[in-house]
């Protein structure tokens, strides 16, 4: 690896720490941002410019923003308060994926790239284009996200709908004879 | 290959977060990260095998990724509403 390849790398593993260990929220949500901005860079780097471009414009523009969006609604910011009912679940934890560490750095390293490998073009939009919109490669599939996409809208909007106000005609004949009586 | 191994770190790092935090807002920040790294090894097999078809699902799981945020911070949302908290210990009852 050269140099600013593992300056990268030093760069996510330390921001994923921060993102897992910070006790505010809001840290983490700019420690993420920090990553994704890097991992951009590291796509950069392995051909494929499309999808750090979209990387860059729906993570680290949208989807954590929105995340900063909620932590601030809710006043969230302290993430370690309240009572924890699962005490000492930190060792486990360590433990835990460390080992899930392990047995994927064992399973990817037994990977072998093949002799003679294709052609990129850099993983611009004039690459991958032809791939995204031919119907015998992946064009359903397309439609099918962005149909998903809209479910998923439509689902938030209705999640977050606040409980209806009950209109003055369906309440109960005596409550409104009280009302008029008054 | 060095980049599988980073991304390998990052997704155990991810699952750490997962199980050591309180809050469901950090427990999504930490699924996004678990995404991204393997997102990063989906790209780093599309440069090694250099095939496209790598990067096409990759923008397939940032999509994804971003209908999944929608929905889990309208529940988180939606929870907060009634319980007054997000903490993960504390909500264990399905009745709502």
């Amino acid at each position: 690896m050269s140099f600013a390849e593992l300056l990268a790398a030093a760069l996510l593993i330390l921001s994923a720490l921060v993102v897992v260990r910070t006790s505010n929220a809001v840290h983490a949500a700019l420690a993420l941002i920090a990553n994704f901005l890097v991992i951009a860079a590291v796509y950069v780097g392995l051909e494929a410019r499309f999808v750090a471009m979209t990387q860059v414009i729906v993570y680290a523009g949208a989807i954590v923003v929105l995340f900063l969006f909620v932590i601030m609604l809710l006043s969230a910011a302290q993430a370690n308060v309240g009572k924890d009912l699962l005490p000492g679940l930190q060792i486990p934890a360590i433990l835990g994926s460390v080992a899930l560490a392990g047995v994927l750095v064992y399973a990817l390293g037994r990977f072998s790239a093949p002799a003679n490998p294709g052609v990129l073009n850099g993983g611009l939009p004039q690459a991958l284009g032809p791939l995204l919109y031919t119907p015998e490669k992946w064009l359903y599939a397309l439609l099918l996200v962005g149909f998903l996409l809209l479910v998923a809208t439509i689902a938030a909007v209705v999640l977050v709908e606040p409980e209806r106000i009950v209109p003055e005609a369906s309440k109960p004949a005596s409550e409104e004879k009280e009302l008029v009586g008054r | 290959m060095s980049w599988l191994v980073v991304s390998a770190l990052l997704f155990a790092i991810g699952a750490y977060g997962v199980l050591s935090r309180r809050t469901a807002i950090l427990v999504f920040l930490s699924i996004e990260l678990m995404l991204n790294a393997a997102n990063l090894a989906l790209i780093a097999f599309a440069r090694q095998w250099g095939s496209l078809e790598a990067q096409v699902v990759t923008l397939f799981v940032i999509a994804i990724a971003a209908a999944e945020v929608a929905v889990g911070l309208g529940l988180i949302v939606a929870i907060f509403r009634r319980r007054e908290t997000t903490g993960v210990d504390e909500l264990r009852g399905l009745r709502g």
